[in-house]
C-alpha cells in the first residue's frame, strides 16, 4: 500500500511538474503585437544600461498610441517609432511591407565616401576583383584593397592571391568606407595575415536572463595568425573608415587599431558591436535586436563607434571630392609614405 | 567473423511444442515502424512562439529475454530518427526539428492472470538533435543532446481479435535523471565556438528536465510476420538558463515485427529447449 501511494505521487508530481515550465503567450491583436515586442526587447536587449534607456518609460508612452483597431501599417509605426529610441542600427523590424531602420547613426553624418572617385581617377577603372575583395596598385607603389562587405566571401586562396600580388608594395590601405558588416569569421580571417603570434581579439559577453543587469562575465576570445604557408602582410597598414563602417567591419576596426604596423584614417565608425539577435511577434512580424556585446581588447565598448588614430582624423574635402579626389585616400597615402 | 545462420521461428508454432526445461532459446523480437503524426515545438532561445507541424520518425525496437534469468528479465533497444517540419501560428516562417535517440533498458515482469504481463525496470538512453528555425541569423539553432537514466513499464495483454492472435501493449518510460546540454539564456553558438565552454552541461531533474514517452501498439501475428500497429506520444519539456523548451509529438505507428532466433553453427532447437520470448 505504501510502495502505490509512493507511486502514484511521483506520477501526479511527473504530471504537474512540466506545468512549472511556463511560456507567456500574446495575443495577437495590436495590442498583444506590441505587448510581446516591447517584452522580447525588455528581456533580451543588450544596451539598455549602456545607453540609458528607460525601457518602462519608452513602451508607456507608446502603448498609449496602440488601440484595438490600427491596421498593420500604423501599429508598425508605433512600433518602429518605439525601436527608434533604443538609437541602434541593428535593430529592425520585419514585415511583408516594410522593414523599419535607425539611420541617424550614419545619416546625420557626412557620407565621406565616393567609390566612383576611386575607381575612374585612382584605378581608371583598371581594378582586380577576387571574391568580394577589389584590389589593385596605386600610382605610389601602395597597395590598396577595397572589401565592400564582410557579408561577401573571402577563402584563404583569395587572400593569398591579392597580399601575394600587392607583396611588392611599401604599405597597404584597406578600404571599408561604407562597409555594413557580414560575417565574423571573415573578419578573423583576414585579420589572421596581419598578426604574427596569438592575439586577443576582444571580450564577447552574453545575457544569462532576462533582467537588464544580467551578464555574463567578459569571454576573452584569441585569434591564431593564419597557418605556416599562407601569405602575411608585415608592412604598414592603414584602415580607412566611415559612419557607414558598422558591426562586423566596426568590429575588424576594433582588433587592427592595436596592431603596432596598423593606423585608422577617416571619420569616427559607426559602431554596432552587439551582436544581433532575431525573435518574432505572433503576427509573424520578425525582430532583430543586439543581443550579445562584444567589447574589443581593451575592453571597451564600440557600441557607438571607433575614432581614428590620433592625428589621422580626415574628412573628405568637397572641394576635393567636387576634383575627383579622395581626401581620406590621399592622407592615407602620404602616411605610408612617411 | 563467422557467419550465423538466422532462421524465423514463429512463436505460435514453437509454443505449442511440448517441452522440458533444460535448453533455454531466447529469440529476439525485432521490430520496425514508421511514425507520422502532429509535432508542437517550442523554444525560447529561438522564438517566443509554438510552432506546430509534421512529424516523422523511424524506428527498430529490439527485446530479448535476459541470459541470467529469462523468465523474468527483459532487454530492450531502441534506435530512433525523426525529422520535424512546423510553421509559426502567421505560417510565414519554418522550424525543423531532427534528432536521433538510442535507449537501452532492463525490465522486470510479473506474469498476470487473464494474458496480462507487467513490467518495469531501468533504462538510459541518449538524445542528440536540433531545432532550426529557418528565419534567425545569429541564433538559428538550438542543440538538444542528453544522456538520461529512465524508468519504463509496460502492460501487456495476449488476446484474440477475429480470431488473429493480438498482443497489445502499453510502454510509458519517463525521465529519473540525467545530465543535458544547453547554452544559456542568449549566448550564441559563436560564442561556443569562440572557446567559452562553461555552464553548458546541466544535471537532468524533474523541474529542469521532464520527459515522457508514451508507446501504446498492437501486434496482429499474422504468422511468423507480425503487423504493428499503434500510437506513440513523447513529451519533452526542459527549462534551464531561463530558457524554455516544450516539444510533443502525437504520432500513428505502422510496421512489422517478428521473433528471430540467432543460432550458432548447428545448434538448432531440441524437442526439449524451452522457448522464451521477450512479449
Amino acid at each position: 500500500m505504501k510502495k502505490a501511494i509512493i507511486t502514484i505521487l511521483i506520477t501526479v508530481a511527473g504530471a504537474f511538474l512540466p506545468a512549472c515550465h511556463q511560456i507567456e503567450e500574446f495575443d495577437n491583436d495590436p495590442r498583444g503585437n506590441f505587448r510581446a515586442l516591447w517584452t522580447i526587447l525588455d528581456q533580451h536587449y543588450c544596451f539598455f544600461k549602456q545607453k540609458n534607456i528607460d525601457w518602462d518609460a519608452v513602451g508607456e508612452k507608446y502603448y498609449n498610441r496602440v488601440y484595438d483597431d490600427m491596421n498593420s501599417r500604423e501599429l508598425f509605426e508605433v512600433c518602429s517609432d518605439m525601436l527608434d529610441e533604443l538609437q541602434d542600427g541593428h535593430t529592425n523590424l520585419s514585415s511583408s511591407f516594410n522593414v523599419s531602420y535607425y539611420r541617424k547613426w550614419w545619416s546625420d553624418y557626412p557620407q565621406n565616401f565616393n567609390l566612383r572617385i576611386i575607381q575612374e581617377n585612382y584605378f581608371n577603372f583598371n581594378f582586380m576583383v577576387s571574391s568580394g575583395l577589389t584590389y589593385g596598385i596605386l600610382t605610389e607603389n601602395i597597395g590598396y584593397i577595397r572589401y565592400g562587405s564582410f557579408s561577401q566571401p573571402v577563402g584563404d586562396g583569395n587572400l593569398d592571391s591579392v597580399l601575394s600580388y600587392l607583396a611588392s608594395c611599401n604599405g597597404l590601405i584597406i578600404d571599408i568606407r561604407d562597409n555594413g558588416g557580414g560575417d565574423m569569421t571573415n573578419v578573423e580571417k583576414i585579420v589572421a595575415r596581419f598578426i604574427t603570434h596569438r592575439t586577443l581579439m576582444g571580450y564577447i559577453l552574453h545575457k544569462t536572463g532576462p533582467g537588464h543587469d544580467d551578464f555574463s562575465e567578459p569571454y576573452e576570445y584569441y585569434l591564431d595568425p593564419a597557418e605556416q604557408g599562407r601569405v602575411m602582410w608585415g608592412k604598414p597598414v592603414v584602415v580607412l573608415t566611415n559612419r557607414s563602417t558598422f558591426s562586423a567591419a566596426n568590429n575588424f576596426v576594433s582588433i587592427m587599431q592595436y596592431l603596432p604596423q596598423v593606423k585608422i584614417a577617416g571619420a569616427r565608425t559607426g559602431g554596432g558591436s552587439g551582436m544581433p539577435f532575431n525573435s518574432e511577434l505572433p503576427n509573424g512580424w520578425g525582430i532583430r535586436f543586439s543581443g550579445s556585446p562584444v567589447l574589443d581588447a581593451k575592453g571597451k565598448s564600440t557600441e557607438t563607434g571607433i575614432d581614428p588614430s590620433p592625428g589621422c582624423e580626415v574628412a573628405m574635402d568637397p572641394q576635393d571630392e567636387a576634383r575627383g579626389i579622395d581626401t581620406i585616400l590621399e592622407f592615407a597615402i602620404k602616411e605610408l609614405q612617411k | 567473423m563467422r557467419a550465423v545462420p538466422h532462421i524465423l521461428v514463429s512463436i505460435l508454432l514453437l509454443v505449442t511444442v511440448g517441452v522440458q526445461a533444460q535448453e533455454v532459446v531466447r529469440p529476439v523480437t525485432s521490430t520496425y515502424t514508421m511514425e507520422v503524426g502532429r509535432a508542437h515545438l517550442h523554444d525560447t532561445y529561438l522564438t517566443p512562439l509554438g510552432y506546430d507541424g509534421l512529424t516523422t520518425a523511424i524506428t527498430y525496437r529490439r527485446a530479448q529475454a535476459m541470459k541470467f534469468n529469462p523468465e523474468r528479465w527483459v532487454m530492450q533497444l531502441n534506435l530512433s530518427a525523426g525529422i520535424d517540419y512546423t510553421e509559426n501560428p502567421a505560417r510565414n516562417a519554418t522550424m525543423w526539428g531532427a534528432g536521433i535517440k538510442a535507449g537501452w533498458d532492463m525490465v522486470y515482469r510479473w506474469e498476470l492472470p487473464y494474458g496480462l504481463t507487467v513490467g518495469a525496470g531501468p533504462g538510459t538512453g541518449l538524445n542528440v538533435g536540433a531545432l532550426y528555425l529557418t528565419r534567425n541569423q545569429n541564433n538559428p539553432v538550438s542543440a538538444k543532446v542528453s544522456w538520461t537514466l529512465d524508468a519504463t513499464g509496460y502492460l501487456s495483454w495476449r488476446t484474440r481479435v477475429l480470431d488473429i492472435p493480438v498482443n497489445i501493449r502499453y510502454q510509458p518510460s519517463v525521465l529519473l535523471t540525467g545530465v543535458f546540454f544547453s547554452q544559456e539564456y542568449d549566448e550564441l553558438y559563436y560564442e561556443i565556438y569562440l572557446g567559452n565552454h562553461r555552464n553548458l552541461v546541466h544535471p537532468a531533474w524533474w523541474g529542469n528536465y521532464f520527459t515522457m514517452d508514451n508507446l501504446v501498439s498492437a501486434d496482429l501475428r499474422f504468422g511468423g510476420t507480425w503487423l504493428t500497429v499503434g500510437y506513440h506520444n513523447t513529451i519533452v519539456s526542459t527549462k534551464v538558463s531561463e530558457i524554455t523548451t516544450r516539444i510533443t509529438t502525437h504520432a500513428f505507428v505502422i510496421g512489422i515485427s517478428g521473433e528471430w532466433l540467432s543460432l550458432g553453427r548447428g545448434a538448432l532447437p531440441s524437442a526439449t529447449s524451452k522457448i522464451i520470448s521477450a512479449y
